[in-house]
């Protein structure tokens, strides 16, 4: 009983800090940020974060991502932060072994050429691949499937409207 | 008479280029007069019909660029997601249709109609469906605009628009107007779209996940893992050559977001599920 209730725990561990790397991704904040002790912006400052302070991401929730910083854990903006390029290798979701497998006999080009990917060049002298636009026809999901699919997960529809483009026009 | 031979001479003028051959013994006046609105209506609207069969053509086009995941449960998982997202648009009759390409590169694309594709390169640096999600409801905004189609009339000669509302007449299977413009709108994703349209899809795209019930901070999330990706490394090189630069895009969605969408933070990112698919994408090959 014991047993089960660690392998729950452990299971849902897994679930709550999902995809994330156990070590944490390395990120540093793009801006001065509170660190708060829950993802919510009336929870309490565990501190002040100063532009550049470098963090390890745990985990998101939706607009907060949860980091470990100077020994505390807390939660800060998710855009906030910036990942650093050398810690966020291909793949870090953890899913990517697995699925280069599993995916290896799929097709002769992305088995052999691994890294090079869809290029300009491969654009411009394409050719129609009927066989393989018939084969993407039989994945076509109907929308009373979809919405079975959705009630599945949870998934509730909501009712807004689209969103104006910000003030100050642009980007900055 | 009188007004049809005003037609007929608007027809000739306008179709002169690409009629010049003319046989005026075989004059159809009726079906000139009918061509005659057509071209007219052509010339300001490709219609719903026509892009569909635009989008099989570059649908296919791009499938013989990067093939096809062979992967049943991927895909299928792909299309429920997608075709969910579809269902909270303005659009959802579409043929909607959702594809993985078995490609390392980093990238998704919209074809005119409801085709959409994700490269297995992005979906491996995702860690949940509300990152499929935002990702997807980026591209499917595309197509709810037309920014394709749009970006193709424009870059295409009037005549070429001009002669597939002549075709869409003869009804005559796929014409040669309609493959040229096909050819065009293929070219146009190796150059992209205006940065204005990615912008708008953005914003759309985070609304439509929001609709369809996840956690609205996918697409960030998702763009925000690109930004730690190394900026060298060869499977970005089209993405960033054909959209804007990734902290232009996370500024905008920060500040279109913030506020707005804070209600429905608490909707499910189904990060359990999504790793559920993955880890058993193996299991039914």
């Amino acid at each position: 009983m014991k047993w089960k209730a660690v392998i729950f725990l452990s299971l849902l561990l897994n679930m709550t800090l999902s995809g994330w790397a156990q070590a944490g991704e390395l990120a540093y904040t793009v801006r001065a940020t509170e660190l708060k002790a829950r993802p919510f912006s009336d929870a309490a400052t565990l501190g002040r974060l100063m532009q550049r302070t470098k963090v390890e991401v745990v985990a998101r929730r939706s607009s907060w991502m949860q980091v470990q910083v100077d020994g505390k854990t807390g939660w800060v903006k998710m855009l906030s932060l910036k990942f650093n390029q050398a810690s966020n290798k291909a793949g870090s979701s953890g899913l990517a072994t697995l699925f280069n497998v599993a995916s290896s006999g799929g097709s002769s080009r992305s088995a052999t050429t691994g890294v090079r990917g869809l290029s300009e060049k491969d654009l411009k002298n394409t050719k129609p691949n009927p066989k393989a636009f018939a084969a993407m026809q039989t994945y076509a999901v109907n929308k009373s499937e979809a919405k079975q699919f959705a009630s599945a997960g949870k998934l509730n529809s909501q009712s807004l409207g689209y969103l104006a483009e910000p003030a100050s026009g642009g980007a900055r | 008479m009188k007004a049809k031979i005003i037609l007929l001479a608007l027809t000739l003028v306008s179709t002169g280029c690409a009629n010049q051959n003319f046989d005026m013994d075989n004059l159809n006046l009726d079906k000139v007069v009918a061509t005659a609105g057509k071209v007219y209506k052509g010339s300001a609207h490709i219609t719903e019909a026509q892009e569909i069969s635009m989008g099989e053509g570059i649908a296919s086009n791009l499938l013989g660029a990067a093939p096809l995941l062979n992967n049943k449960p991927v895909q299928q998982y792909v299309n429920q997601v997608g075709r969910w997202l579809s269902v909270q648009t303005e659009r959802p009759d579409l043929p909607w249709h959702f594809a993985v390409l078995g490609d390392e590169d980093v990238n998704a694309f919209a074809a005119p109609g409801g085709y959409i594709f994700i490269t297995k390169g992005l979906l491996i640096r995702m860690k949940s469906e509300a990152e499929l999600a935002g990702v997807l409801a980026h591209e499917i905004a595309h197509v709810l605009k037309r920014h394709h189609v749009e970006a193709i009339r424009k870059s295409a000669r009037t005549t070429l628009i001009t002669d597939l509302a002549e075709e869409s007449l003869q009804q005559s299977g796929v014409g040669s107007a309609l493959t040229n413009l096909i050819g065009v709108g293929t070219e146009l994703y190796a150059r992209g779209l205006d940065k204005n349209d990615e912008y708008e899809a953005d914003r759309m795209g985070v609304v439509i996940a929001a609709r369809a019930g996840y956690d609205p901070y996918g697409l960030p999330a998702v763009l925000l893992t690109l930004q730690g990706m190394n900026p060298a490394h060869s499977s970005l090189a089209l993405m960033f050559k054909t959209h804007p630069a990734l902290s232009d895009r996370l500024d905008l969605l920060d500040r279109t977001m913030s506020g707005a969408l804070d209600r429905f933070e608490m909707q499910p990112d189904l990060s359990p599920r999504f790793t559920s698919v993955m880890n058993n994408a193996g299991s039914d090959n």
